[in-house]
């Protein structure tokens, strides 16, 4: 299995950081964070959009006192049309 | 631009986003550039005039891509472009750091048949800092392309760049470019597709390789362009034959294909990179190692929570007592100047007292937001988010969900409609179900103000207990209603960890004041039409404490059920004001005990009616039972009237069932 495909399984599995995707495979975590962009652009995984779409469209959000709790670093999901076709 | 442009030979700038591909445009064209659309699509495109030797050349700068799939506009626009032959000379941007994923784009370019290709390897600087070495010579004889090193941003190499464009696009540079090798079975289909196409004009205009490599991973566009001029019979034939190699592989070959190029690469970059020194486990690294751990991590996680409800409580207490101080002065010194009793009460009980309630919490609030947003400044919270997701999986919730469950801690409307992300229906209805068991802000103010009245000296304590039991509610009920109410399957995830950062003040604050203006906005719509009301109801159509006003006899008529959790009428009544908005829980004892404004003394006259047991019984409950009417709107909206009504009856069975427990076991334990 190619390291696009032991990333894809190790998502699968339930591994949710790319730090620890890079230790299992014993390779950087920049090169994790690439197979990723790769594997983004041909629709295995999609970026999940976090917190601020759902908050633009809210009509509580003039008086809402917290609607905008986010994070820095990027959240990847599995798409399940693509998986293992 | 204009058709002065036409007849002048074409430069396109490709590559990965952010690889100072547009720090290389400027750099070429000055500030000769036109901004568009591409036709028809809403993605940008940028061309620039470049002058070179008295020569001038139109660069195109294609949107930044990761591959040359058909999955976005991007990729579908960057593509086409090349494919059609609009471009003299391709320059692929590299970025030398992050070498594999570029030059997974670049092989793609190169496996499209395209000969007139010059590769700027980029941010070289940043790549010798992380001790990576080039073989330029060997780089250029193994792709077979030239290869300039470059430093967009000192303008290093550029001139050499200029030069190797402009020799390209005369012809007098001519690349031999690699193309990528596949296992024999591949090999074998593509040329067995590709003897098919030779038969077709397809051939005079595009490379029939890669037309049969795109064929063989089910590319849509190209189905659709083969279609043409194969016809149906002749394309389901030549598909029938791909599924016989899919079923060899036992998957689809996109990511076959895939695969074996990215490892082509991998063995081709040997040739040409060695990396010196060792990799060393950074900070980050080694504080992430506790962070994430499985078990580590969740104690990290509470004990995190606990220090930072420890740091409102310590700074926010003395202020906020100090604020409930300066309501209730500004109620005395207006109170003489109101000669109607009804609207004296009106505006000192009912305005001033109802709303200076909730908004003397103000600094507890404003110093929670910054709290928060130390932590998501720092990068903890993608750690949290790790930890969390783990937990939730073993709860049976898909790890999308995590996105609408931190949401939830703001407030829990935009968090039910943020469940729209999921596309699982089992997800979406299960997250939108448990959601409101998640303390959002509002009721934040609650759990503080009977933390810090009934238990001063484990006030953290409390609150962050009330929080994970809310959150182990919220976990037990998705294991609960996902077994036996919606079934389906999980949607797995994976997290970017960002590295840790000092927050910068600024941000902290201005993001924590943007946050924190929306609470006092709430107090001065929301709370404050409720405070009218809870008035009203309170002194018509007598003053309370006769039996006889509105919200007494509300109280009275629950009080039977919620007595069995220990709480009286008056607990009665603000539950149910606060299904308005939480904070009415509080505003209405308020206006119930007449001392709305001073926290202080509602504080007292509340430890004198009842036992921290009951308060923190109150607490849970205030946090567990019905969601605001905005939340049940939000799920009507989302999920239908169904759904709202079974959010409405399991959370209310649910508090009922924890506050009787709790309450009883607490009395026999003599508590």
């Amino acid at each position: 299995m190619g390291k696009l495909e032991e990333t894809l399984r190790l998502i699968k599995e339930g591994v949710s950081n790319s730090k620890e995707i890079a230790r299992r495979m014993d390779i950087s975590v920049e090169e994790v964070e690439g197979i990723i962009k790769i594997l983004e652009s041909m629709g295995y995984i999609e970026k999940v959009e976090f917190g601020s779409p759902a908050c633009e469209s809210c009509p509580l959000k003039k008086i809402c006192p917290g609607s905008c709790i986010h994070f820095k670093g990027e959240i990847y999901q599995l798409r399940k049309s693509n998986e293992y076709k | 631009m204009g058709s002065f442009t036409q007849g002048l030979k074409v430069i396109a700038l490709a590559g990965n986003p952010n690889v100072g591909k547009t720090t290389i445009f400027n750099a070429l064209t000055g500030l000769r550039q036109h901004v568009g659309n591409w036709p028809g699509v809403t993605v940008e495109k940028k061309e620039g005039i470049m002058e070179y030797k008295g020569e001038e050349f139109l660069v195109v700068d294609l949107p930044g891509t990761y591959s040359l799939t058909a999955h976005a506009v991007d990729e579908l626009v960057a593509r086409n472009f090349i494919l059609e032959g609009n471009a003299d000379v391709i320059v692929d941007v590299v970025d030398a750091s992050c070498l594999m994923r570029n030059l997974f784009l670049t092989m793609e370019i190169l496996e499209m048949g395209v000969k007139n290709v010059v590769i700027a390897l980029n941010k070289i600087d940043i790549a010798k800092k992380k001790g990576a070495r080039f073989d330029i010579k060997k780089m250029e004889k193994v792709l077979g392309i030239p290869v300039i090193p470059t430093n967009a941003k000192s303008g290093q190499g550029l001139d050499e760049l200029r030069r190797v464009i402009k020799a390209a696009a005369e012809g007098k540079i001519v690349g031999n470019p690699i193309s990528p090798v596949y296992d024999e079975p591949i090999e074998r289909e593509i040329e067995h597709v590709s003897k098919v196409l030779e038969g077709t004009p397809l051939v005079e205009k595009y490379n029939v390789r890669w037309l049969a490599i795109k064929l063989l991973t089910r590319d849509q566009e190209v189905i659709k362009l083969i279609l043409r001029y194969l016809g149906q019979t002749k394309m389901d034939e030549i598909l029938q034959h791909i599924s016989e190699v899919e079923e060899y592989y036992k998957r689809s070959l996109d990511i076959v294909i895939a695969n074996q190029k990215y490892e082509f690469i991998d063995k081709l970059m040997h040739q040409f990179v060695t990396h010196f020194g060792e990799v060393r486990e950074t900070l980050s690294d080694q504080l992430d190692k506790i962070l994430t751990h499985p078990v580590y991590g969740i104690i990290s996680l509470l004990a995190v929570f606990y220090a930072l409800f420890k740091f409102v409580f310590t700074l926010g207490t003395p202020i906020q007592e100090w604020l409930g101080g300066v309501f209730d002065a500004l109620g005395s010194s207006i109170a003489p100047h109101i000669g109607d009793e009804m609207l004296r009460g009106l505006i000192v009980d009912g305005m001033i007292g109802g709303v200076g309630a909730v908004l003397s919490f103000f600094p507890l609030v404003f110093l929670l937001f910054i709290a928060m947003a130390i932590l998501e400044d720092s990068g903890y919270m993608a750690r949290a988010a790790t930890v969390m997701e783990r937990i939730m999986r073993k709860f049976g919730l898909p790890g999308k969900s995590f996105i609408p469950m931190v949401l939830a801690f703001g407030c829990n409307v935009p968090a039910v409609m943020a469940t729209r992300t999921l596309d699982n229906e089992r997800d979406r209805i299960l997250t939108m179900l448990i959601n409101p068991l998640v303390p959002c802000s509002a009721r934040m103010v609650v759990i503080t103000f009977l933390a810090g009245a009934f238990f001063s000296a484990h006030q953290a304590l409390v609150a962050v207990g009330i929080y994970a039991i809310s959150i182990l509610l919220a976990l037990l009920s998705a294991l609960f209603l996902g077994k036996f109410l919606i079934k389906g399957e999980e949607s797995p995830f994976v997290i970017e960890l960002p590295d840790y950062l000092v927050p910068a003040w600024k941000s902290v604050i201005i993001h924590s004041w943007e946050r924190s203006k929306e609470f006092l906005r709430k107090a001065g719509t929301v709370i404050l039409a409720g405070a009218i009301a809870i008035w009203y109801l309170s002194n018509y159509p007598a003053p309370i404490g006769g039996g006889l006003s509105y919200a007494e006899k509300l109280g009275e008529a629950v009080e039977p059920f919620t007595k069995l959790m220990g709480l009286d009428w008056r607990a009665a009544v603000s539950l149910i004001f606060g299904i308005i908005a939480k904070e009415n829980v509080i505003a209405t004892y308020g206006i119930i005990y007449g001392v709305g404004e001073s926290e202080v003394a509602l504080a007292t006259l509340m430890k004198n009616a009842m036992t921290p047991l009951q308060a923190f019984v109150l607490g849970l409950v205030t946090t567990l039972y019905l969601p605001c009417i905005a939340t049940i709107g939000a799920i009507r909206a989302e999920g239908g009237n169904k759904w709202a009504a079974v959010a409405v009856i399991y959370n209310l069975a649910l508090s009922s069932i924890v506050g009787i427990l709790v309450y009883n076991i607490g009395l026999l334990l003599g508590l």
